[in-house]
């Protein structure tokens, strides 16, 4: 394979980069005939030979095998190349092995540029001759950008070995226990006086059938035990400064109100009632209360936001008690930040399907809830009346469409399907069966998303056990009616029933359960204080669904479970776990290291407008402070490299150009942009 | 083949986020679709950065079109995708100021897995190049010749 070799001034190539010339070493790969089938790869490397700086210009079948990387390596010690360009696969899959590559051989590892030649070339084009002339062309640019680079360092921050957990649900518990597990302090904190979250409201769960209660409460005596966790219960994230490695946050707690030695004597005396949020609304429950039996912590609480005032009063043997709420502030210097907010059920709005004008119209959460309180007996009894035709509808608050269905406040409907709803309406469908063998159930479905290990299966049962399906078309929502007087049941389903071809459908129940969809846990404070985005579904968004999953892109701030996106149990304590693996990388050496792409200011430019700090989204990213320069003092913006998030708007508002995004700086894509209109070098592509 | 120029070849350059365009074009990739070679797809963190005169330069350096291929209300950056939108709504008049035809930049979302907007973005723009041609007859005529605004 034709090569390049410029031996001069080879001595001289490795440091003070701004001093020396310029070497570039280029290398097309074959990626195995990836690329080499449809780019002439030699061609490409004979171009790239021609352009200035360029004094190494190879070709390999696999740059990125060990025998490709140590090309680049010797290049670099034996011919004083001091700036690589690949063109290979994308930059998400060897970016790093080449920086790697580079770094092994003295060089500094942002000495290195990386272009797209597979993805974006050879996969997406078939005429040879253009794919080669546009290979060139990226190269080209990949060249241009490598005479600009400079020496980059990793942002190193010391780092509290000490995580916060936000939320006390099933994907924060198993984050702290994970977290715990690698050695690092975790503080926890959950907003109601109990732990649990959703979880500890279900009965058995799927796809393994234990008792939610029970999986629930191992996780949560692991994690009351653990030395290396503290809890806060009714307790909220109510400050944060700072950036990963050195979050300082403040925890505001709410009193449990009442001591623990007297809280069971101070429930039982306690009047006040309100309504159960365990039970969905269903049944009344004290304001001093435990969420239910078993629950942890085990002490009752006050329950003061049913209490404006903070303020209750109550007799105990006779004497006449007054309970105070004193929130109390808490500071915490932590490392990293787990999101675990969880979800909360869809509410139908009242009408939709009957819901909220039937009484035999409720949701899942609350069915399951029901379920639980109704009489044991062959026989399936909610509110003291007999069932014996049931129908389930999937889909409510999923799967929306603009013009069907009614917006969210904000205007959006919900377009997102909720993923775990299909399974456990089987799920519950067929525990009914079991239960209820002479129940009628009715499935009234859109599509059946069955789509997990071994959720089929319940499909499947449901489908060979009397279930009877109904199916209709997103656009043509089935309607819920009171049933005419002489009605064998209460209510109906009517629906255009498109597994008979479209026939009209009257399906009787005596209780309508609706399959309602995963919305998230309204968080606008945290997205305020952690400047963490939600996409247009509300759910927060990750940096990339794929390559970074569950960071944010606040660096050190990462996401666990349903706050992220609807999410099974299963998926949930994954991405948890994953969550967890994250902050451990990043905390478990007390030293943070950040990658360098963050805004730097060249001070003899700037001139103290104050653009960039108005624009800027991320609090304490870049500052105005005074300084004294040339004898004056003046005011001068600085960037606080922990706590940029490298977006780059500052770039855009400084008016004097005094601000540049290290590593992607305007100057490299105007040198890029002038190497994709240039002429490309002679030579002789074949067609 | 002496000096390759490929100046009848209308220059179409991409600016597309890590976090959306970016790896929606590796998506389309890794599906094999075809589309046109006169694409120049270059990375970025977030269009923020780019101020109003950087289009303006592009275009007068010789690229054609320039498709922003982000990641839209998906932003991850707090912020980025209003201030984005906001400079390219100050690029348009600049446009117009120099008979440069608006619709020949185009801020589009782009997600990971955007394989058909990708394709149909990039269709549509090679369309309109075929209709409008060069940038450069454009700025050498002024604003005089100027198309309407898209």
């Amino acid at each position: 394979m034709p090569e390049k070799h410029d031996s001069k001034a080879a001595a001289k190539a490795k440091s003070s980069p701004k001093e020396e010339e310029v070497r570039i070493g280029a290398y097309t790969c074959y990626c195995g005939g990836n690329i080499s089938d449809v780019v002439y790869c030699e061609k490409v490397a004979e171009a790239l030979a021609k352009l200035p700086n360029v004094v190494v210009s190879r070709t390999d079948m696999s740059m990125c095998s060990d025998a490709g990387q140590a090309k680049i390596e010797e290049d670099i010690r034996e011919h004083g190349v001091n700036r690589v360009v690949v063109g290979a696969c994308a930059p998400s899959l060897h970016e790093q092995t080449f920086r790697g590559t580079v770094q092994r051989a003295g060089l500094n590892p942002f000495f290195y540029h990386h272009v797209g030649l597979r993805e974006q070339d050879s996969w997406v084009h078939h005429d040879r001759v253009a794919a080669t002339k546009k290979a060139i062309r990226l190269m080209s640019a990949g060249i241009a950008k490598a005479r600009l680079l400079e020496p980059l360092e990793h942002i190193r921050l010391s780092a509290e070995k000490h995580a916060l957990v936000i939320g006390g649900g099933i994907a924060g518990l198993r984050a702290a226990r994970d977290i715990s597990r690698r050695g690092l302090k975790v503080t926890l904190i959950e907003r109601s006086p109990f732990l649990g979250g959703h979880m500890a409201q279900l009965e058995s769960i799927f796809p393994t059938e234990e008792d939610a209660r029970t999986v629930l409460h191992g996780l949560i005596e692991e994690v009351a035990a653990d030395p290396n966790i503290t809890l806060y219960t009714s307790s909220e994230l109510t400050g944060v400064r700072g950036y990963v490695g050195d979050y300082q946050v403040q925890i505001t707690q709410q009193s449990r109100g009442v001591d623990e030695d007297v809280a069971e004597e101070a429930m039982a005396a306690c009047t006040l009632e309100v309504p159960d949020d365990y039970n969905y609304g269903l049944t009344q429950r004290k304001v001093i209360y435990k969420a239910y039996p078993g629950c942890y912590p085990p002490t009752p609480a006050v329950d003061w936001k049913n209490i404006p005032d903070g303020k209750l009063e109550l007799k105990m043997n006779g004497k006449k008690i007054k309970l105070e709420n004193k929130p109390k502030t808490i500071d915490v210097k932590v490392g990293a930040i787990v999101i675990a907010t969880g979800f909360t059920p869809y509410e139908p709005r009242k009408g939709e399907y009957g819901y909220g004008e039937l009484p035999e119209v409720v949701t899942m959460p609350q069915f399951i809830r029901l379920l639980a309180m109704a009489p044991k007996g062959e026989e399936l009894v909610i509110n003291e009346k007999p069932v014996r035709n049931i129908g389930f509808i999937h889909c409510v608050g999923s799967r929306q469409i603009d013009d069907v269905h009614e917006p969210q406040p904000d205007g959006e409907v919900n377009n997102y399907c909720s993923r775990v709803c299909c399974t456990a309406t089987l799920h519950l469908a067929n525990d009914l069966r079991h239960r209820f063998p002479d129940l009628n159930i009715f499935d009234v479905y859109e599509d059946i998303r069955t789509y997990g290990r071994g959720h089929e299966d319940y499909y499947i049962e449901a489908s060979e056990n009397r279930v009877v399906f109904l199916r209709f078309h997103g656009e043509e929502p089935p309607e819920v009616v009171a049933s005419p007087d002489d009605d064998v049941s209460p209510v109906q389903i009517k629906l255009k029933d498109y597994l008979t071809w479209g026939e009209e459908v009257e399906v009787p129940a005596d209780l309508i359960v609706l399959a309602v969809g995963i919305m998230p846990n309204p968080v606008d404070d945290l997205i305020n204080l952690l400047k963490v985005s939600p996409g247009t579904d509300r759910f927060l968004l990750e940096v990339h669904p794929k390559l970074r999953p569950v960071e944010t892109a606040v660096p050190g701030i990462v996401l666990a479970g349903t706050a992220q996106g609807p999410m099974t149990i299963q998926e949930s304590c994954a991405a948890a776990s994953a969550a967890a693996a994250k902050v451990s990388v990043l905390l478990s050496q007390g030293l943070v290291e950040l990658e360098p792409y963050v805004a730097r200011v060249d001070l003899d430019l700037c001139k103290g407008s104050g653009e960039c700090v108005e624009v800027c989204a991320y609090e304490d990213a870049i500052t105005l402070e005074s300084m004294t320069i040339g004898g004056k003092e003046v005011k001068r913006a600085v960037v606080s490299p922990a706590n940029c998030a490298g977006c780059g708007a500052c770039v855009s508002a400084c008016p004097n150009r005094a601000i540049d995004l290290q590593g992607w700086t305007l100057g490299q894509y105007q040198s890029m942009i002038e190497a994709i209109v240039a002429e490309i070098p002679a030579v002789e592509i074949e067609s | 083949m002496g000096q390759e120029s490929n100046a009848g070849e209308p220059k179409v350059l991409i600016l597309a986020t890590l976090s959306g365009g970016y790896a929606g074009a590796d998506s389309v990739g890794q599906a094999h679709a075809e589309y046109a070679t006169n694409t120049y797809i270059l990375p970025v963190v977030c269009p923020a950065m780019f101020p109003e005169e950087f289009y303006i330069e592009s275009f007068e350096r010789g690229i054609d079109a320039i498709l922003v291929m982000f990641s839209g209300t998906d932003c991850p950056y707090k912020g980025g995708a209003e201030r984005t939108a906001q400079i390219i709504n100050k690029v348009y008049p600049m446009m117009k100021e120099r008979g440069i035809d608006t619709r020949r930049l185009r801020l589009v979302a782009i997600c990971t897995v955007c394989t058909k907007p990708f394709l149909k973005e990039v269709t549509q723009v090679n369309e309109l190049l075929d209709e409008i041609g060069h940038v450069a007859a454009e700025i050498a005529a002024g604003p005089s010749v100027q198309a309407p605004a898209s």
